[in-house]
Protein backbone atom coordinates (compact mmCIF):
# COMPACT_ATOMS: atom_id res chain seq x y z
CA UNK A 1 0.00 0.00 0.00
CA UNK A 2 1.59 3.37 -0.79
CA UNK A 3 -0.07 6.75 -1.05
CA UNK A 4 -0.99 8.19 -4.08
CA UNK A 5 -1.42 12.15 -2.73
CA UNK A 6 2.05 12.94 -1.20
CA UNK A 7 3.38 16.53 -0.40
CA UNK A 8 6.63 16.94 -2.64
CA UNK A 9 6.62 20.45 -1.86
CA UNK A 10 8.76 20.14 1.77
CA UNK A 11 8.21 24.14 2.16
CA UNK A 12 4.90 22.51 2.58
CA UNK A 13 5.20 20.66 5.46
CA UNK A 14 4.84 21.92 8.59
CA UNK A 15 6.72 21.73 12.02
CA UNK A 16 6.99 22.58 15.73
CA UNK A 17 9.17 24.65 17.03
CA UNK A 18 9.71 24.00 20.84
CA UNK A 19 11.79 25.67 23.42
CA UNK A 20 12.37 23.65 26.72
CA UNK A 21 12.08 25.98 29.53
CA UNK A 22 14.29 24.29 31.77
CA UNK A 23 15.75 26.55 34.25
CA UNK A 24 17.53 25.06 37.12
CA UNK A 25 19.04 26.34 40.68
CA UNK A 26 21.70 24.61 41.75
CA UNK A 27 22.80 24.88 45.72
CA UNK A 28 25.89 24.79 46.59
CA UNK A 29 25.52 22.53 49.72
CA UNK A 30 26.49 22.81 53.45
CA UNK A 31 30.20 22.71 52.93
CA UNK A 32 30.10 24.07 49.71
CA UNK A 33 28.53 27.06 51.00
CA UNK A 34 31.50 27.85 53.75
CA UNK A 35 33.65 27.25 50.88
CA UNK A 36 31.76 29.97 48.66
CA UNK A 37 30.89 32.54 50.90
CA UNK A 38 34.63 32.72 52.10
CA UNK A 39 35.53 33.34 48.65
CA UNK A 40 33.01 35.86 48.02
CA UNK A 41 33.33 38.05 51.62
CA UNK A 42 36.93 37.42 52.39
CA UNK A 43 38.56 36.42 49.26
CA UNK A 44 40.27 33.36 51.33
CA UNK A 45 40.47 29.57 49.92
CA UNK A 46 39.24 26.74 52.18
CA UNK A 47 39.54 23.29 52.21
CA UNK A 48 38.41 21.21 54.90
CA UNK A 49 40.63 18.77 57.45
CA UNK A 50 39.53 15.42 58.26
CA UNK A 51 40.57 15.11 62.16
CA UNK A 52 40.65 10.77 61.78
CA UNK A 53 42.75 10.64 58.62
CA UNK A 54 45.23 13.83 58.93
CA UNK A 55 44.39 14.70 55.41
CA UNK A 56 43.15 18.42 53.71
CA UNK A 57 40.57 18.21 51.24
CA UNK A 58 39.68 20.67 48.32
CA UNK A 59 37.05 21.54 47.65
CA UNK A 60 35.75 21.32 51.26
CA UNK A 61 32.76 18.33 51.68
CA UNK A 62 30.79 17.60 54.32
CA UNK A 63 31.96 13.95 54.89
CA UNK A 64 35.51 12.35 54.48
CA UNK A 65 35.52 10.22 51.85
CA UNK A 66 38.02 7.63 53.22
CA UNK A 67 36.33 7.36 56.96
CA UNK A 68 32.90 9.06 56.77
CA UNK A 69 34.17 11.31 59.65
CA UNK A 70 31.56 14.70 59.64
CA UNK A 71 34.43 17.45 58.79
CA UNK A 72 34.05 20.91 59.81
CA UNK A 73 37.09 22.00 60.50
CA UNK A 74 38.30 24.39 57.79
CA UNK A 75 41.96 25.28 56.85
CA UNK A 76 42.91 27.74 54.22
CA UNK A 77 44.55 27.31 51.15
CA UNK A 78 48.29 28.24 50.34
CA UNK A 79 48.35 31.19 48.16
CA UNK A 80 51.00 29.57 45.49
CA UNK A 81 49.55 26.32 43.57
CA UNK A 82 51.05 23.79 41.20
CA UNK A 83 49.88 23.26 38.04
CA UNK A 84 49.15 19.22 38.09
CA UNK A 85 47.34 19.19 34.75
CA UNK A 86 46.62 20.98 31.38
CA UNK A 87 44.12 21.16 28.68
CA UNK A 88 43.76 23.89 25.80
CA UNK A 89 39.84 24.38 24.78
CA UNK A 90 39.25 25.17 20.76
CA UNK A 91 35.74 25.10 21.41
CA UNK A 92 33.12 26.53 23.91
CA UNK A 93 31.14 24.13 26.02
CA UNK A 94 28.20 24.30 23.23
CA UNK A 95 30.67 23.07 20.66
CA UNK A 96 31.72 25.99 18.57
CA UNK A 97 34.78 27.31 17.94
CA UNK A 98 36.52 29.89 20.40
CA UNK A 99 38.10 33.36 19.01
CA UNK A 100 41.29 31.82 20.88
CA UNK A 101 42.23 28.88 22.41
CA UNK A 102 41.49 28.54 26.38
CA UNK A 103 44.13 27.41 28.92
CA UNK A 104 42.25 25.39 31.69
CA UNK A 105 44.55 23.73 34.55
CA UNK A 106 43.98 21.07 37.46
CA UNK A 107 45.89 23.20 40.03
CA UNK A 108 46.88 21.29 43.25
CA UNK A 109 48.35 22.79 46.57
CA UNK A 110 50.91 21.92 49.08
CA UNK A 111 50.02 20.23 52.37
CA UNK A 112 46.04 19.80 50.75
CA UNK A 113 46.69 16.05 50.35
CA UNK A 114 43.35 15.41 48.45
CA UNK A 115 42.09 17.68 45.60
CA UNK A 116 42.21 21.19 44.09
CA UNK A 117 40.80 23.06 41.55
CA UNK A 118 39.88 23.35 38.10
CA UNK A 119 39.77 26.49 36.61
CA UNK A 120 40.83 28.85 33.62
CA UNK A 121 45.04 29.11 33.30
CA UNK A 122 45.72 33.01 32.70
CA UNK A 123 48.65 32.43 30.16
CA UNK A 124 49.00 31.76 26.66
CA UNK A 125 48.79 28.30 25.59
CA UNK A 126 52.68 27.56 24.50
CA UNK A 127 53.27 28.80 28.07
CA UNK A 128 50.97 26.13 29.82
CA UNK A 129 53.32 23.53 31.64
CA UNK A 130 52.97 21.32 34.29
CA UNK A 131 54.80 22.54 37.48
CA UNK A 132 54.22 25.92 36.86
CA UNK A 133 53.42 27.83 39.95
CA UNK A 134 50.21 29.85 39.73
CA UNK A 135 48.19 31.99 42.23
CA UNK A 136 44.46 32.75 41.80
CA UNK A 137 43.24 36.23 40.68
CA UNK A 138 40.53 37.38 42.23
CA UNK A 139 37.80 39.66 41.00
CA UNK A 140 36.98 42.87 42.60
CA UNK A 141 35.34 42.29 46.04
CA UNK A 142 32.47 44.27 44.63
CA UNK A 143 31.79 41.86 41.79
CA UNK A 144 31.97 38.14 43.08
CA UNK A 145 28.95 36.48 43.62
CA UNK A 146 29.90 33.86 45.37
CA UNK A 147 30.37 31.26 42.32
CA UNK A 148 34.12 29.51 41.20
CA UNK A 149 33.91 32.60 38.89
CA UNK A 150 34.62 34.62 41.81
CA UNK A 151 38.16 33.99 41.32
CA UNK A 152 38.75 34.94 37.31
CA UNK A 153 41.64 32.13 36.90
CA UNK A 154 45.36 31.34 37.31
CA UNK A 155 48.01 33.03 36.78
CA UNK A 156 52.18 32.30 37.01
CA UNK A 157 52.84 32.89 40.47
CA UNK A 158 56.09 34.76 39.51
CA UNK A 159 53.85 38.13 37.63
CA UNK A 160 52.65 39.26 41.09
CA UNK A 161 54.73 41.39 42.95
CA UNK B 1 5.29 6.86 57.71
CA UNK B 2 6.08 9.51 56.20
CA UNK B 3 3.78 12.03 58.39
CA UNK B 4 5.02 10.56 62.10
CA UNK B 5 8.06 13.05 61.11
CA UNK B 6 7.64 15.73 62.22
CA UNK B 7 10.33 17.59 61.15
CA UNK B 8 13.31 16.22 58.84
CA UNK B 9 16.99 16.22 59.09
CA UNK B 10 18.79 18.80 56.94
CA UNK B 11 18.57 22.62 55.88
CA UNK B 12 14.93 23.73 54.36
CA UNK B 13 15.60 26.13 51.58
CA UNK B 14 12.58 27.87 50.13
CA UNK B 15 11.79 30.70 47.46
CA UNK B 16 13.43 33.20 49.77
CA UNK B 17 16.78 31.65 49.92
CA UNK B 18 17.05 30.89 46.39
CA UNK B 19 15.54 34.40 44.87
CA UNK B 20 17.16 37.06 47.74
CA UNK B 21 20.70 35.24 47.31
CA UNK B 22 20.78 33.66 51.19
CA UNK B 23 22.63 30.71 49.54
CA UNK B 24 25.16 30.46 46.94
CA UNK B 25 24.12 29.24 44.08
CA UNK B 26 24.58 28.06 39.83
CA UNK B 27 21.86 28.97 38.04
CA UNK B 28 21.54 27.38 34.43
CA UNK B 29 19.53 26.81 31.32
CA UNK B 30 20.07 23.98 28.95
CA UNK B 31 19.86 25.02 25.13
CA UNK B 32 16.80 22.23 24.86
CA UNK B 33 15.33 23.17 21.56
CA UNK B 34 13.68 20.55 19.12
CA UNK B 35 11.50 20.82 16.14
CA UNK B 36 8.87 17.72 15.19
CA UNK B 37 7.59 17.81 11.63
CA UNK B 38 3.97 17.66 11.30
CA UNK B 39 3.70 14.94 8.88
CA UNK B 40 1.06 14.89 5.67
CA UNK B 41 -2.11 15.52 6.88
CA UNK B 42 -1.76 17.90 10.23
CA UNK B 43 0.47 19.61 7.37
CA UNK B 44 -2.27 20.20 5.02
CA UNK B 45 -4.87 21.31 8.21
CA UNK B 46 -2.37 23.43 9.50
CA UNK B 47 -1.66 25.41 5.94
CA UNK B 48 -5.96 25.31 6.04
CA UNK B 49 -5.98 26.73 9.41
CA UNK B 50 -3.88 29.64 7.69
CA UNK B 51 -6.46 30.14 5.41
CA UNK B 52 -9.71 29.64 7.94
CA UNK B 53 -10.90 26.83 6.90
CA UNK B 54 -10.73 23.09 8.66
CA UNK B 55 -10.10 20.36 6.53
CA UNK B 56 -10.98 16.55 6.79
CA UNK B 57 -9.65 13.73 5.49
CA UNK B 58 -12.51 11.18 4.31
CA UNK B 59 -12.31 6.89 4.11
CA UNK B 60 -14.74 5.46 1.65
CA UNK B 61 -14.18 1.81 3.83
CA UNK B 62 -16.25 3.07 7.19
CA UNK B 63 -17.64 6.31 5.49
CA UNK B 64 -16.08 8.62 8.09
CA UNK B 65 -14.99 12.20 8.27
CA UNK B 66 -11.60 11.93 10.11
CA UNK B 67 -10.98 14.96 11.92
CA UNK B 68 -8.50 16.12 12.57
CA UNK B 69 -7.32 15.24 9.17
CA UNK B 70 -4.97 11.47 8.98
CA UNK B 71 -3.90 10.01 5.88
CA UNK B 72 -4.31 6.34 7.50
CA UNK B 73 -7.65 5.04 9.03
CA UNK B 74 -7.13 3.01 11.98
CA UNK B 75 -10.09 1.16 11.86
CA UNK B 76 -10.23 0.39 8.11
CA UNK B 77 -6.25 -0.41 8.03
CA UNK B 78 -6.43 1.46 4.67
CA UNK B 79 -4.75 4.91 3.29
CA UNK B 80 -7.54 7.64 3.57
CA UNK B 81 -9.22 8.67 0.27
CA UNK B 82 -10.49 12.74 -0.17
CA UNK B 83 -9.96 15.46 1.51
CA UNK B 84 -13.39 17.50 2.42
CA UNK B 85 -14.05 21.16 4.08
CA UNK B 86 -15.88 20.83 7.52
CA UNK B 87 -17.80 23.69 8.93
CA UNK B 88 -16.11 26.03 12.07
CA UNK B 89 -19.52 25.16 14.12
CA UNK B 90 -19.65 22.36 16.34
CA UNK B 91 -20.88 20.93 20.03
CA UNK B 92 -19.31 20.69 22.95
CA UNK B 93 -18.27 17.47 23.61
CA UNK B 94 -16.73 17.77 27.17
CA UNK B 95 -14.69 20.64 28.88
CA UNK B 96 -12.71 21.60 31.95
CA UNK B 97 -12.99 25.14 34.37
CA UNK B 98 -9.34 25.50 34.60
CA UNK B 99 -7.92 27.20 37.40
CA UNK B 100 -4.10 26.48 36.35
CA UNK B 101 -2.92 28.31 33.16
CA UNK B 102 -0.59 26.43 30.17
CA UNK B 103 2.28 26.98 32.35
CA UNK B 104 0.32 25.25 35.80
CA UNK B 105 0.31 29.06 37.38
CA UNK B 106 -2.63 29.18 39.58
CA UNK B 107 -5.08 32.23 38.22
CA UNK B 108 -7.62 33.45 39.38
CA UNK B 109 -10.27 33.50 36.23
CA UNK B 110 -10.62 30.78 35.10
CA UNK B 111 -9.61 29.65 31.87
CA UNK B 112 -12.30 27.55 30.02
CA UNK B 113 -11.30 24.60 27.94
CA UNK B 114 -12.32 21.16 26.50
CA UNK B 115 -13.52 19.42 23.11
CA UNK B 116 -15.89 20.36 20.17
CA UNK B 117 -16.99 17.74 17.68
CA UNK B 118 -17.64 19.65 14.31
CA UNK B 119 -20.30 19.92 11.99
CA UNK B 120 -19.22 18.33 8.81
CA UNK B 121 -17.44 15.52 10.82
CA UNK B 122 -18.36 11.55 11.84
CA UNK B 123 -19.71 12.13 15.62
CA UNK B 124 -17.37 12.96 18.14
CA UNK B 125 -14.21 14.30 15.97
CA UNK B 126 -13.31 17.52 16.54
CA UNK B 127 -10.50 19.52 18.31
CA UNK B 128 -9.54 20.74 21.91
CA UNK B 129 -9.62 24.47 22.08
CA UNK B 130 -10.80 27.44 24.42
CA UNK B 131 -14.09 28.76 24.89
CA UNK B 132 -14.77 32.49 24.86
CA UNK B 133 -17.72 35.32 25.48
CA UNK B 134 -19.16 32.88 27.88
CA UNK B 135 -18.80 32.13 31.59
CA UNK B 136 -18.52 29.43 33.86
CA UNK B 137 -22.17 29.50 34.67
CA UNK B 138 -22.96 29.23 31.17
CA UNK B 139 -20.73 26.66 29.57
CA UNK B 140 -22.37 23.11 29.09
CA UNK B 141 -22.11 19.60 27.32
CA UNK B 142 -24.44 19.83 23.82
CA UNK B 143 -23.94 23.74 23.42
CA UNK B 144 -23.43 24.90 20.24
CA UNK B 145 -20.41 26.60 19.22
CA UNK B 146 -18.67 28.70 16.38
CA UNK B 147 -14.57 29.42 15.48
CA UNK B 148 -14.07 32.63 16.56
CA UNK B 149 -10.66 33.16 14.13
CA UNK B 150 -7.72 35.53 14.07
CA UNK B 151 -7.72 38.35 11.68
CA UNK B 152 -5.48 36.41 8.38
CA UNK B 153 -2.06 38.72 9.11
CA UNK B 154 -2.12 37.41 12.16
CA UNK B 155 -2.65 33.82 11.40
CA UNK B 156 0.74 31.40 11.06
CA UNK B 157 -0.49 28.23 10.73
CA UNK B 158 -1.27 26.95 14.15
CA UNK B 159 -4.37 25.89 16.58
CA UNK B 160 -4.36 28.93 17.72
CA UNK B 161 -5.49 30.89 14.61
CA UNK B 162 -9.00 29.82 15.90
CA UNK B 163 -8.55 32.18 19.04
CA UNK B 164 -11.66 30.04 20.51
CA UNK B 165 -14.77 28.78 20.16
CA UNK B 166 -18.35 31.46 21.00
CA UNK B 167 -21.68 30.60 21.78
CA UNK B 168 -23.64 30.50 18.31
CA UNK B 169 -25.91 32.97 18.40
CA UNK B 170 -29.85 32.40 17.60
CA UNK B 171 -30.54 32.10 14.09
CA UNK B 172 -26.83 31.46 12.99
CA UNK B 173 -25.98 28.35 10.38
Amino acid sequence: MTFLERTTDVKRLRHVDVDMSVDYIYTSGIAGEVFFKALRDEGRILAVRCPVCKVNQLPPRMFCERCFTELKDFVDVPAEGRVAAVTVAKLDRRGRPLPSPEVFAFVTFKGIQVGGLIHRLLVLPEKAKVGLAVRARLKPKEARTGTILDIEGFEPAASQP
Amino acid sequence: MTSRIAKFPGVELGSKEFYEGKVTQVRSRPDARYEFSAGEAISRFLEEMQKGKLIARTCNGCRRVLFPPRMFCEQCYRPTDEWRYIRDTGTIETFSISYLDRDAKRITEPILVGVVSLDGASPKMGMMHYFGEMTKEDIRIGMRVKAVWKPPEERKGSVLDIRYFRPLKEGEA
